[in-house]
């Protein structure tokens, strides 16, 4: 078991178990947050090269923190507060004696896997590897016990929704409300001071064919909850998330997404060991590096991140080694469009991802649904630093928009 | 221990797997993502679609002006069947809980 | 780099002139492409020109479902060859299509669905089907998360199997180029013409601003067929309906069979990668819109209508999640049955249309006959039976296949 790559102030009052370990936790903790405070860095093995997976967005996105958590399968252990006595499992994760499955596959597919080809001849063998293959994939098994807590469901036909409470979509709504339109505002993300129209879910589906939007509660699904809304103005402030940058080794557990740890940071005050590696751009990577306190390096510097079940150095191209228990992934940002782009919004490419593409000033977007489309801040390639006040203009715009129509 | 630069985590797609596509002619972000399983994972591409079509503009593959991602569709978030089970067939026109 | 195009490609080289033009590079055309040059020894030149890439349209989009479990007699006895080609298909290809056999299971609720499914255990065990009447008690033995309250009889037979539907095109594709035919990618006809001169020949112009003349062209488009038949002034009954279908979070196995409950036209099975794909039947309003015009949008209608029956039927679905959904275009004929055949006017457009769903699990099996009788002469019944000629026909009855699901 490696050290853990978050560190806390003081003693956490509760534990939970995990695969029959006890893991202190802390109210207001999510169980990624635990278990890599903990140096529990791996919760699953991959799908074709069974290697060693966990936490690395820490926000929700990506899909290798999946966990049985309390009896239910593939529960996104980053969105999931945690409680005291919880029980948490790992998935997919044969644990037993024997050869190191990673170190097999490594021996037997050195250069990479090609599912489609392999072992097709004779048929016999094919058999046999289906059967094979069938038990390695999938992750989670069927739940303990049939849900029987009901759903709630509740349908609004707001003034404006607005998804994203973070800088931009903040500043929107506030600014929205300020000038009297009722704005529902949607965060998968709990946390924060909040409005009464603050609703804590996330948004899964656009259908502009029907003119609904959908939202669930994330995770913890103690409370169901399922909305459709239908809103005369949408206001898409998703922001931006981390792709993953081309490295030897950018799978291992331990290397963590630069804006899921500095959230993370900001919501619970960890402290972060001493051997730190930020690899990113200069921008904003350098600036990422300072605010840790940890080493900077740039992607073309580093020949491969190492360590098996946890991450041991980093090599560089010149053959340095620089030992490191956490690596920290600052690329550019890409903007999160998928639900601007489920809305009908155009995107164009902007280097590191996709971005909503506006018709200026304002920030509209031109879009099929029965609403009138906006996009704020990062989704639409605003630099951070700005989203704040480009909430805040489309707001304006809006409200501008809807005083000229009523 | 293999060198793997992962492209998709999800679905184990490393460099390797995309140059295989790109041997055997397939070209489009939609191709490459059938053929290597790209982005089909929990993640749903949000975390490697990027990655790939930066990999193809840097090569020449893509035009950075043109190119555009993969069909986005439902459901953005995992979302539970017994949630979904909820919504009544026609959601009412005003607002309230049913 | 050596590049293949082994699955073809927007650069092939077209002929001036080929023996055979397949229109549409879904898993009919291709198979009928490959089955043609394997017949043919290689000496015919075959052409097949696909809009976008492989696996865009139906052939791409359906949930994989291979069943012998008919109504009507000359289907089971087809889809018995076809799962028996399925079986090595593998292995003929050279790919692997994760074709497993778990059987299909059919629930019956009503009186109607009770008749239907003992009707056709007694067909299927005259013409050798292994299909087996079950208790609702045997249901559940198979699938023990079922509930079974109102059911009041299950059908099962074991050799029904799901497979990986993308590998069947790739495949074929793959195969067919290896023989010599051309594969031309992301090209659509836009317009098709009879050659002047008295010949039974067709000039086809293409998006790319190219031509190419043929003996024989095969309209293998399915739910595009409309536009391109009405070029040539052809007026058939068939015409697209979309249906949805969705995959779930991959769970490990725990589902051998596809189940299909008739009450709500809801299917389930587990892929190989451990999804749950799922679908219900729809209203088919928005069917009487333009047939040339192709709806592959989502509902929020439909995943709430088969969350609702999938939680009903498999009550353990409720904590589940699902990943995706999409659509896919059915290209539905009026009584059921394909239109298949020479067409009238048109002697040498074979028209490969109207399967209402069930074309990609007929494909290896109508591939092959149809390449038989354009190769070797050979005939087959359903050849006249789902001739295109067969709706001027006075002895039309109207009746076709009854158990169409989705």
């Amino acid at each position: 078991m490696a050290s853990g790559i978050l560190l806390r102030r003081g003693d956490p009052p509760w534990t939970l178990d995990y695969d029959g370990r006890s893991i202190p936790c802390a109210p207001g903790e999510n169980v990624a947050e635990a278990l890599l405070a903990a140096g529990e860095l791996g919760t699953t093995r991959s799908l074709k090269f069974r290697r060693h997976r966990g936490p690395y967005c820490l926000s929700g996105d990506c899909g290798t923190c999946l966990a049985r958590v309390d009896g239910e399968p593939n529960v996104r252990a980053c969105l999931t507060p945690v409680h005291d006595g919880q029980k948490v499992v790992s998935q997919n994760r044969l644990v037993g004696r024997g050869p190191d499955p990673s170190a097999l596959a490594d021996k037997f597919f050195a250069k990479g896997m090609d599912h489609h080809h392999l072992m097709v001849r004779p048929r016999a063998l094919n058999e046999i590897m289906k059967e094979v293959a069938r038990n390695l994939a999938g992750l989670g098994t069927l739940p303990d016990r049939v849900d029987g807590r009901g759903a709630t469901f509740r349908h609004e036909a707001p003034d404006v929704v607005v998804i994203g409470r973070g800088q931009a979509g903040r500043a929107a709504s506030q600014e929205i409300r300020r000038r009297g339109l009722r704005c529902i505002a949607l965060e998968r993300m709990p946390g924060g001071a909040k409005h009464d129209d603050d609703f804590d879910a996330g948004v899964f589906g656009i259908y502009p064919d029907e003119g609904l939007i959908c939202a669930a509660a994330v995770e913890p699904r103690a409370t169901d909850r399922i909305f459709t809304l239908r809103p005369r103005h949408l206001v898409v402030a998703t922001g931006a998330r981390d792709p993953m940058i081309l490295i030897d080794g950018n799978d291992t557990p331990g290397v963590v997404s630069a804006r899921g740890l500095v959230a993370a940071m900001s919501r619970q005050h960890f402290r972060l060991p001493d051997d730190v590696v930020v690899i990113g751009p200069d921008d904003p990577g350098a600036r990422i590096a300072r605010g840790l306190n940890a080493r900077h390096l740039r992607p073309q510097d580093v020949e491969r991140i190492e360590g098996s079940d946890a991450v041991d150095h980093v090599r560089l191209t010149d053959g340095t080694r620089i030992d490191a228990s956490l690596v920290v992934l600052a690329p550019r940002p890409g903007p999160a469009s998928e639900l601007a782009r489920q809305a009908g919004a155009p995107v164009r490419w902007n280097g590191a991802g996709f971005e909503v593409q506006r018709e200026h000033p304002g920030g509209r977007v031109p879009s099929p649904g029965p609403w009138t489309l906006w996009a704020a801040g990062e989704v639409a390639g605003v630099p951070t630093g700005r989203s704040a006040h480009d909430g805040q203009v489309v707001a304006q715009a809006l409200c501008h928009r809807e005083g000229a129509e009523s | 221990m293999s060198h793997r630069v992962f492209v998709c985590r999800c679905e184990d797609v490393t460099t390797h797997e995309i140059e295989d596509a790109l041997d055997r002619g397939l070209s489009t972000v939609e191709e490459i993502k059938r053929y290597t399983g790209l982005g089909t994972g929990p993640c749903q591409g949000k975390e490697c679609m990027c990655t790939l079509v930066g990999l193809l503009v840097s090569r020449g593959l893509a035009d950075a002006d043109a190119v555009q991602p993969f069909t986005a569709r439902p459901p953005a978030e995992a979302v539970t069947f017994g949630a979904l089970a909820a919504v009544p067939e026609s959601p009412p026109e005003k607002g309230g809980a049913s | 780099m050596t590049v293949t195009n082994e699955m073809g490609s927007a650069d092939a080289a077209l002929p001036q002139r080929a023996d055979v033009v397949i229109v549409g590079g879904g898993v009919m055309g291709l198979s009928t492409a490959y089955q043609l040059m394997r017949l043919s020894k290689g000496r015919l030149k075959v052409v097949v020109i696909e809009r976008s890439y492989l696996v865009s349209g139906a052939s791409g989009r359906n949930g994989g479902g291979v069943r012998m479990q008919w109504a009507d007699r000359q289907n089971v006895e087809l889809m018995m060859r076809s799962i028996d080609i399925c079986k090595g298909l593998a292995q003929e290809l050279g790919i692997n299509t994760w074709f497993r056999q778990g059987g299909y299971l059919f629930l019956a609720r009503t009186p109607q669905a009770e008749a239907q499914l003992e009707r056709n255990a007694e067909l299927h065990h005259h013409v050798g089907a292994p299909t087996r009447l079950l208790s609702p008690e045997a249901a559940r033995e198979i699938v023990p998360q079922l509930d079974v309250t109102d059911v009041r009889v299950a059908t099962y037979n074991p050799d029904d199997a799901v497979v990986f539907p993308w590998a069947f095109v790739w495949g074929y594709a793959a195969q067919a180029v290896k023989r010599g035919a051309v594969v031309r990618t992301h090209t659509s006809v836009e317009r098709i013409e009879p050659e002047p001169g008295g010949r039974d020949g067709f000039a086809l112009h293409l998006s790319t601003g190219e031509s190419i003349e043929a003996d024989t062209v095969i309209n293998a488009t399915g739910a595009w067929s409309v536009g391109l038949n009405r070029s040539l002034g052809i007026e058939l009954p068939n015409h697209p309906h979309r249906h949805e279908i969705m995959s779930s979070e991959p769970l490990k196995p725990f589902l051998d069979p596809l189940v299909v409950d008739l009450a709500c036209g809801l299917y389930f099975s587990q892929s190989t990668r451990g999804e749950i794909v799922a679908g219900v039947s729809m209203p088919s309003e928005g069917d009487d819109a333009d047939p040339t015009e192709i709806n592959l949008g989502s509902s929020m209608l439909f995943l709430g209508r088969l969350s609702r029956a999938l939680c009903r039927v498999m009550p353990i679905a409720r904590s589940l999640k699902v990943l995706r959904q999409w659509s896919g275009p059915y290209d539905v004929s009026p009584d059921g049955d394909a239109i298949l055949g020479r067409t009238p006017g048109f002697p040498n457009l074979i028209q490969m249309c109207g399967f209402t769903g069930h074309g990609f699990m007929m494909a290896p099996v109508v591939g092959e006959l149809v390449a038989r009788n354009l190769v070797q002469g050979k005939d087959h019944p359903v050849l006249s039976r789902w001739s295109p000629g067969r709706f001027d026909d006075p002895s039309y009855t109207g009746r076709g296949e009854t158990m169409i699901i989705g």
